[in-house]
């Protein structure tokens, strides 16, 4: 039919347009990113011959090895509890800046705000962790400062070279990204439902656990994404923080790879961690659902 | 006298589908030279799709659309002897008012003089004189329809398309444009055309009206004749209110029709008086609220009375609306009076009488 | 203000975020060696071996190079992809755009280690411009969030205006579209050249023996001696950092304003 042929053919120039638009971004992101996390799959499965070399004979054994083995498992272990910590502390400590800012905060100084809260991210990401060893140090600031002003006469080793130094390395640098999506969240709450809370009879508590919270919960699960992904993926943190001794997936990737030349098993584990990655993000991503399928 | 206007826009069997989505269902109808013309209809009706086929934005499936005489197949929108005031004004953000009003000179061959010239008059022409040098983000409401109107009008369309350029105002402002707006179609006296679902603005502004209804025109008539004689019961409660009555039709000879009505008794209408196509639901009487008159004691009808209750009052300070029941029909029936001082506002329950005239009513088939 | 107890937090919390940044100005300007406690002396003599250091000035100029080269490239690609995206509808949109964004919630080592598997796999030599290659992947799906915003607060019918007044597809696009984004596209050049200059993992793993800047800082601190001197050249990037950000954020509220938006603040 006359109709439908010129109606299709506006729509296929439509699409084409757009498609034509779009190819030299997407045809980058095939070339440079989908190919070569296609390549670290096929060598996933691929044989290590030795100084480099992959061996093209299909086998399972390297997710056997990179599941089952015990320095493997302790690595990821740790990597998972380290960014979980850092994810729990960072979210913890940012959502009652994100409540303060959006509610607190009169609306022309929120920029001002945001920007303040922004600004240390933007500050060299190594020069900052290594800031941290320096604060942190078994002759750092934090022990000499006070070892100078008298109030302890040994420095302090709870403090330096251990997860516990990683997580809060890790959770400062993690900092804006999650206060940007809870406030996000908690700007989207229409205000009159907080007042409608009270009016029905309850506390500003109550009205805040019953209303406010259930509410912004969309924001605080991509907090949680958002500082969990790259914590878990970091490279710098153990290196400098931990002095190399207590390395997680990143570092063993690494070790693997380029250091052992072994890129089957390097290629298992890093695909071994995106599996982990994308595992919980659809965990996170369920809950999420469930909490707007909550609201409406 | 409007007849005698030539053509300036013919839409023949006019189709348009978006996918499945059939969204002009042939669309036949003439605009013509300098008249004030609505599109009116609730959202959804293919209205603004009609619109937009006129301005060259939206492509038709099948059918012919003219524009003083000319095909409008593969005539980009750029070229066509039309312009458009969008409903969000789209007023350039980044430009000052007269740089907004200006923008559509640029390849005009005057000299900047004479252009910068033409902008003033323009602007003069829409009550905002001296404002050119403002920027155009600083603007209310009010002023940058005006400059919308300002821009489209200093390329002397032939047609001007109002896209609802009324909808984002507020009553008092809304009112007030109307006006300035019938004001300026008679001064420049080419076509314009208003998109609007508001039925009052309607019947206010345009020399003829096209009623849309799902892609369709269900009715293309002058105000007048839309309000009171409308083609179909959907036309009728669309613009204003209407009562009906369900009636029966007896017999029906020459340009005479008999009819039986609830509550009204034998009739002797106009065959004009009957309209629409028939439907599932059989013969109706309509009416309008202010055909009925309430006769309070003393006053004889002119024509007919008929015995009534009232049931509901609803007081408007200028106007009384009530709702009553004819005796021997269960239809409420609204009815509006204008209130005059010393006259006393009904109480419901109130027995009384009610006059009309036959010459009122319609009857849809 | 209504709670007290909040404001002091959220203070705390600052000083939280930015004691570290304050502690590199004061031991940069400390006359020690080592980064402790008591203060000995104000010296500028870290910024000075910083200034003779030939390879940190090597350090910086690929830096420059890398940044300014990534950030054009993908604002360029970002800008493509933005207006397709709010645009055109196309078959596999969720799918194209979902590739483009991905590098956002992939940890930049596996980005690094799978391009750099291939890059060795074809043969390609380390340089500059796999470094180039690997922030431009990273920087685009930020140049796209920033330019989709841009382009979706833009009023279609502003573009329909013109091509009414008389326009066509092209000289719409130059007269009141590029007028409109070019803020948005100011502020992602500058967000992509400062992730570019600040990224580390991509820029250590596919530079082979080029060094950038924070590679170059990076291997320095192995050295306690080059600790001060590092700390100086950090206190420069601080400032030229909060400096950039200041004109980013200028051009995004100068943007708002321009099309008659609400400042909903924030970069991401």
């Amino acid at each position: 039919m006359e109709n439908t042929s010129l109606f299709g053919r506006i729509r296929q120039s439509e699409a084409a347009s757009g498609l034509l638009l779009v190819s030299p971004t997407a045809i980058y992101a095939i070339l440079l990113l989908f190919a070569p996390l296609a390549t670290v799959l096929v060598y996933s499965v691929m044989t290590d011959a030795g100084a480099g070399k992959i061996e093209w004979v299909f086998t399972l054994q390297n997710y056997v090895e990179v599941w089952t083995g015990k320095v493997y498992r302790a690595i990821m272990f740790r990597s998972l509890v380290v960014s979980m910590a850092v994810t729990l502390c960072t979210v913890l400590l940012a959502y009652p800046i994100a409540y303060f800012v959006s509610f607190h905060v009169a609306a022309s100084k929120k920029s001002l705000w945001l920007f303040l809260i922004t600004i240390p991210f933007w500050t060299s990401y190594v020069i900052r962790v290594f800031l941290w060893k320096v604060i942190l140090g078994y002759n750092g600031v934090i022990n000499s400062g006070l070892m100078s002003l008298g109030i302890i006469s040994e420095p302090l080793q709870a403090i330096n070279y251990n997860a516990g130094a990683m997580v809060m390395t890790l959770a400062h640098a993690y900092a804006p990204f999650a206060i940007l999506p809870i406030f996000v969240a908690l700007e989207k709450i229409d205000r009159s439902l907080l007042e409608a809370g009270q009016d029905l009879g309850e506390t500003k508590l109550m009205t805040f656990w019953r209303v406010t919270l259930p509410l912004s919960m969309t924001g605080v699960i991509a907090a949680v994404l958002i500082v969990f992904i790259p914590t878990i993926g970091d490279y710098v943190t153990p290196d400098l923080i931990g002095g190399g001794k207590i390395p997680m997936i990143a570092n063993m990737i690494e070790v693997k790879m380029l250091k052992q030349n072994e890129k089957a098993i390097g290629s298992a584990i890093a695909v071994t961690a995106m599996l982990i990655v994308a595992l919980v993000s659809i965990v996170f991503l369920i809950l999420n659902r469930r909490f707007l399928k909550g609201q409406k | 006298m409007s007849s005698e206007k030539p053509t300036m826009i013919e839409f023949k069997d006019v189709h348009k589908y978006y996918g499945d989505y059939h969204a002009l269902r042939g669309i036949t109808a003439t605009i013509r030279a300098g008249e004030f013309f609505s599109l009116l209809g609730p959202s959804g009706c293919g209205k603004t799709t009609l619109l937009r086929t006129i301005a060259g934005f939206e492509g038709i499936s099948s059918g012919v659309v003219l524009i003083d005489g000319k095909d409008m197949q593969n005539v980009p929108a750029n070229v066509r002897p039309t312009n458009m005031v969008f409903q969000s004004y789209a007023i350039f953000p980044h430009m000052s008012v007269a740089e907004n009003v200006g923008f559509g000179l640029r390849k005009d061959p005057r000299s900047k003089a004479e252009k910068a010239k033409a902008v003033e008059e323009a602007l003069a022409m829409v009550g905002l004189k001296g404002y050119g040098g403002r920027a155009a983000h600083a603007l209310s409401g009010g002023q940058r329809q005006r400059v919308a109107l300002a821009r489209a009008l200093i390329l002397k369309p032939k047609v001007l398309l109002l896209d609802e350029p009324l909808s984002a105002l507020d009553k008092k402002m809304r009112e007030h444009m109307q006006v300035e707006l019938i004001r300026l179609q008679r001064q420049v006296g080419i076509t314009f055309i208003l998109v609007t679902h508001d039925q009052e603005e309607a019947l206010v502004m345009s020399d003829r009206i096209a009623v849309m209804f799902e892609g369709e025109i269900a009715q293309l008539a002058d105000p007048e004749t839309l309000y009171r004689r409308p083609a179909s019961r959907k036309v009728a409660d669309f613009i204003g209110t209407m009562n009906f009555l369900p009636a029966r039709v007896l017999s029906q000879s020459g340009d005479k029709v008999e009819v039986e009505a609830e509550g009204f008794g034998r009739l002797t209408l106009d065959a004009e008086q009957m309209t629409g196509a028939k439907t599932d639901a059989g013969p109706t009487i309509g009416f309008r609220p202010e055909t009925l008159t309430i006769l309070f004691d003393g006053q004889t009808a002119s024509d007919r009375e008929s015995p009534a209750t009232v049931t509901e009052v609803v007081y408007y300070g200028d106007m009384t609306y009530y709702d009553i029941k004819l005796d021997g029909s269960d239809q409420p029936l609204r009815l509006s009076m204008r209130n005059v001082f010393g006259r006393p506002v009904l109480d419901i329950g109130t027995k009384t009488r009610v006059a009309w005239s036959p010459g009122a009513l319609v009857l849809f088939r | 203000m209504k709670n007290p107890g909040l404001r002091v937090y959220a203070i705390g919390y600052l000083i939280f975020l930015y004691a570290p940044i304050i502690l590199l100005p004061v031991f940069a300007l400390n006359d020690s060696k080592v980064v402790s406690f008591p203060l000995t002396g104000f010296t500028f003599r870290w910024f000075q071996e910083m200034w003779a250091d030939d390879s940190l000035r090597e350090a910086l100029t690929n830096s420059l190079i890398v940044a300014i080269c990534a950030s054009v490239i993908a604002t360029a690609l970002g800008l493509l992809a933005a207006r397709a995206s709010t645009r055109f509808t196309f078959p596999a949109k969720g799918g194209i755009l979902g590739l483009i964004m991905l590098p956002l919630v992939l940890p930049e080592m596996i980005v690094a280690m799978s391009l750099l598997m291939v890059l060795l796999a074809v043969g390609v030599p380390l340089g500059k411009h796999t470094i180039i290659m690997g922030h431009v992947l990273i920087c685009t799906p930020f140049a796209v969030a920033i330019l989709s915003s841009a382009f979706q607060s833009l009023d279609k019918s502003l573009e329909e205006a013109a091509y009414d007044l008389g326009e066509g597809p092209i000289s719409a696009f130059r007269l009141i579209i590029l007028p409109l984004v070019t803020p948005g596209i100011v502020s992602s050049l500058l967000i992509c050249f400062t992730i570019s200059l600040d990224e580390f993992i991509i820029a250590n793993f596919l530079g082979g023996n080029t060094k950038v800047l924070s590679a170059y800082i990076y291997g320095q601190f192995r050295f306690p001696a080059k600790v001060p001197a590092m700390l100086a050249l950090g206190t420069i990037l601080v400032l030229l950092s909060i400096t950039l950000l200041s004109i980013a954020e200028y051009f995004r509220r100068r943007g708002i304003a321009k099309t008659g938006g609400k400042d909903t603040g924030g970069f991401l």
